[in-house]
């Protein structure tokens, strides 16, 4: 029987700092890492495979068929979905996690974010709730993400949103024609821009050279290791220490608990399906808002029948993710220049205080569109799908369309839930994860209003034409899910405290987007890495 | 945005059968429907035909059948409406009939709902045709050169 200090469940944006902290403080680290541990070429650049456009069966997990999920529908339909498919609501799944492969925006929640029922209000039939800490609290936190993990940046700028006490460690990376047409856009708006906070390295930083520029950012790997992720930065330096094993493939099976409440280890099974048992002084959760909503529903005690931390049945609860409102415009002149990433600047007056609606969100130009991508999603409505008017309007306008849009804040629901299927099993016979709810409608409302800031944004750059959609309603829980184990004061109402510490587990932790009380009205990476120096930290003071 | 469509093909009941050489032509004569000729090269010209070749060995192999069936369904829709096969309809009369299977407007009796059928070729042909190379269609990145995806290379 293995023994540890500590099992870290996932090796992603929260994993891999907490592992970090905890081998630095001297403990012996258990990574597991229920994804394959995976090569550049590996992963590749596969424009039909690949977690911006899944096509087919992802290259970077998760693997085909190792887990189906259950979804129910708005009409009450439920149907099995596999990994690549929509309503899976999946993440990357492989050693480094998500943060292998994102985009890389590096933003701190506003103020704002941390309080949205005290500043809004509570809209009927939601779960909208304030956070038990603050953007004081996490600022620290958000300063050592940034240094530890590498984030460029400008700090003047982003000073007029958040009190920062240290500039980014590395200049914003140099402007695109997307950014020259938006500022001048926003010029004529007068509306405040500031370049988008990435964690790319945009000069050499921490022994890794700069960005390249590729046209192949999100949804793949690094060809120059520039974009920092866990497994580049923090997980490496775990490992370093000698005291952290990061096991790959390794998929947690069960949480084991005493009968005093006290967590006792893992149970995990590798990938010829053979169990195996770790034993822990503490279990650290970091498997995405519904891995870790499942583990811990699969993981029941006789004191918690409906697994740990959910005798108030709020685990799974609240899921989340961002519904994005966005905008195309056709510009008059090319605005693809072909230098990566794309994405580069933005706008936080939309976030908040915004007439009529609850909350907002931040907006941004877009990533360089893969061509495929380009053709299912960038097309304006009247332009006919195939024949010779799509392929010259793909040919005329392929560099003239911009994408401008933004992570709306949702109004979480209580209804929009994962929960355990109670027929279908994964391939190791583990209960899958069963997804069902909406978002609440409010985030519709907001999510229009934002739509329309994003068309009034393109025209005023010098779109000739723009258009949107409208943002269904539906769940909304994919790359940025989270909400499941909500952190709160009241553990009739939250499943993990200020501390990130499973409420009635003094050795339980979560450090994954699970306990975002609400997502904010930004890409939330860089708070699930704050949010894991925090926990961490205080883990280890305390130990 | 993604394939539901393909769920819908793949779990259709049907004989499984290889693809026959009137088959083949018929779904020559629809690739370069939808991705037709002009200043760049069609979509067989590009190796649309390679690239699906390929998936139906891969991820399309339970479409195979389906595909079959669907291009004996058109050919016949060619034969009620212009009383000969779709490979010898000119490009007008071509983009006439799909268009008007693709908005449902059958003749002809369907082993399955033609839009979808429709619907699921055009995004096949368009992964093959504005694919990465490595997938064995879009030969020589011409679909990215003809849109500048790769400025100044």
């Amino acid at each position: 029987m293995m023994r540890v200090d500590a099992v870290v469940i996932g090796s992603g944006a929260g994993g891999g700092v907490a592992a970090a902290v905890l081998a630095q403080a001297g403990k012996q680290v258990l990574v597991l890492e229920r994804g394959r541990d995976l090569t550049f070429e590996q992963i590749g650049r596969d424009h039909l495979r690949n977690h911006r456009i899944a096509r087919y069966a992802h290259r970077s997990g998760p693997d085909y068929e190792d887990s189906p999920r259950v979804i129910v529908d708005e009409a009450g339909n439920e149907q099995q979905v596999r990994a690549h498919e929509p309503g899976f609501h999946g993440n990357a799944t492989l050693v480094g996690g998500g943060t292998r492969l994102y985009g890389a925006q590096a933003w701190r929640f506003l103020p704002a974010d941390f309080a949205m029922a005290g500043t809004y209000g509570v809209p009927a039939g939601s779960s909208l709730a304030d956070w038990p800490v603050g953007y004081d609290d996490l600022a620290p936190s958000y300063e050592r993400a940034e240094w530890e993990i590498g984030v460029c940046g400008d700090h003047t700028a982003s000073r007029r949103h958040w009190t920062r006490a240290k500039p980014y460690p590395m200049p914003p990376l140099p402007e695109g024609l997307q950014a020259r047409a938006l500022r001048r856009g926003a010029d004529a708006l007068g509306w405040d821009v500031l370049p988008v906070p990435m964690l790319i390295n945009s000069v050499p930083y921490a022994g890794r050279a700069a960005c390249t520029r590729c046209r192949h950012c999100v949804g793949f790997a690094c060809p120059a290791e520039a974009k920092n992720g866990s497994h580049n930065t923090v997980l490496r330096r775990a490992l370093a220490t000698g005291r952290t094993r990061l096991l790959a493939e390794a998929v947690a099976e069960r949480v084991t608990c005493d009968s005093a409440g006290r967590v006792t280890g893992v149970r995990w099974v590798d990938r010829s399906g053979a169990r195996h048992v770790v034993e822990a002084e503490v279990v650290v959760c970091a498997a995405g808002a519904i891995e870790t909503a499942r583990l811990l529903q699969n993981s029941p005690t006789r004191r918690e029948p409906q697994g740990l931390g959910n005798n108030h049945d709020q685990v799974g609860r609240h899921l989340q993710g961002h519904a994005y409102a966005w905008a195309l415009g056709e510009m008059d002149e090319d605005v693809h220049d072909g230098l990566g990433p794309g994405v580069s600047l933005a706008t936080l007056g939309f976030a908040h205080h915004n007439e009529g609606v609850v909350g907002g969100a931040m907006l941004a130009d877009e990533f360089i569109p893969l061509p495929i991508a380009f053709w299912a999603w960038n097309l304006p409505p009247d332009v006919p799908r195939w024949g010779a008017g799509n392929k010259r309007y793909m040919r005329e306008n392929y560099r003239r369309v911009m994408r401008v849009g933004g992570p709306v804040q949702e109004i979480p629901s209580p209804h929009a839930r994962t929960r355990l299927d109670r027929h279908v099993r994964d391939r190791w016979g583990i209960p899958v994860a069963r997804l069902s709810g909406t978002t609440h409608p409010e985030t519709l409302r907001t999510a229009a209003y934002i739509a329309g800031r994003a068309r009034e944004w393109l025209l005023a750059s010098g779109a000739r034409r723009a258009w949107t959609a409208e943002v269904p309603l539906r769940l909304y829980a994919g790359q940025h899910q989270s909400g499941t184990c909500r952190m709160g004061d009241d553990e009739r109402t939250s499943v993990v405290d200020r501390w990130g510490r499973v409420h009635g587990h003094d050795n339980l932790y979560v450090v994954d987007a699970s306990v975002h009380v609400t997502n904010g009205a930004v890409n939330p990476v860089l708070t699930v890495m704050a949010l894991a120096y925090r926990a961490a930290e205080r883990l280890c003071a305390d130990w | 945005m993604r394939l539901y469509q393909l769920a819908i093909l793949v779990t259709m009941p049907g004989p499984i059968r290889s693809v026959t050489p009137q088959q083949t032509a018929t779904l020559r004569a629809v690739v370069d429907t939808i991705v037709p000729a002009d200043e760049y090269p069609s979509g067989t010209e590009a190796g649309v035909l390679d690239y699906l070749d390929g998936q139906f060995g891969g991820d399309l192999a339970g479409s195979r059948a389906c595909y079959g069936a669907g291009l004996d369904a058109v050919d016949a829709e060619a034969g009620e409406t212009y009383g000969t096969r779709f490979d010898l309809l000119d490009p007008v009369q071509r983009e006439a009939l799909l268009r008007a299977l693709e908005s449902g407007d059958t003749r002809t009796p369907w082993p399955f709902d033609a839009a979808v059928f429709v619907s699921t070729v055009v995004g096949h042909v368009m992964e093959g045709f504005y694919g990465d190379p490595g997938n064995g269609g879009n030969r020589d990145a011409v679909s990215w050169r003809m849109i500048g995806f790769e400025v100044g290379e």
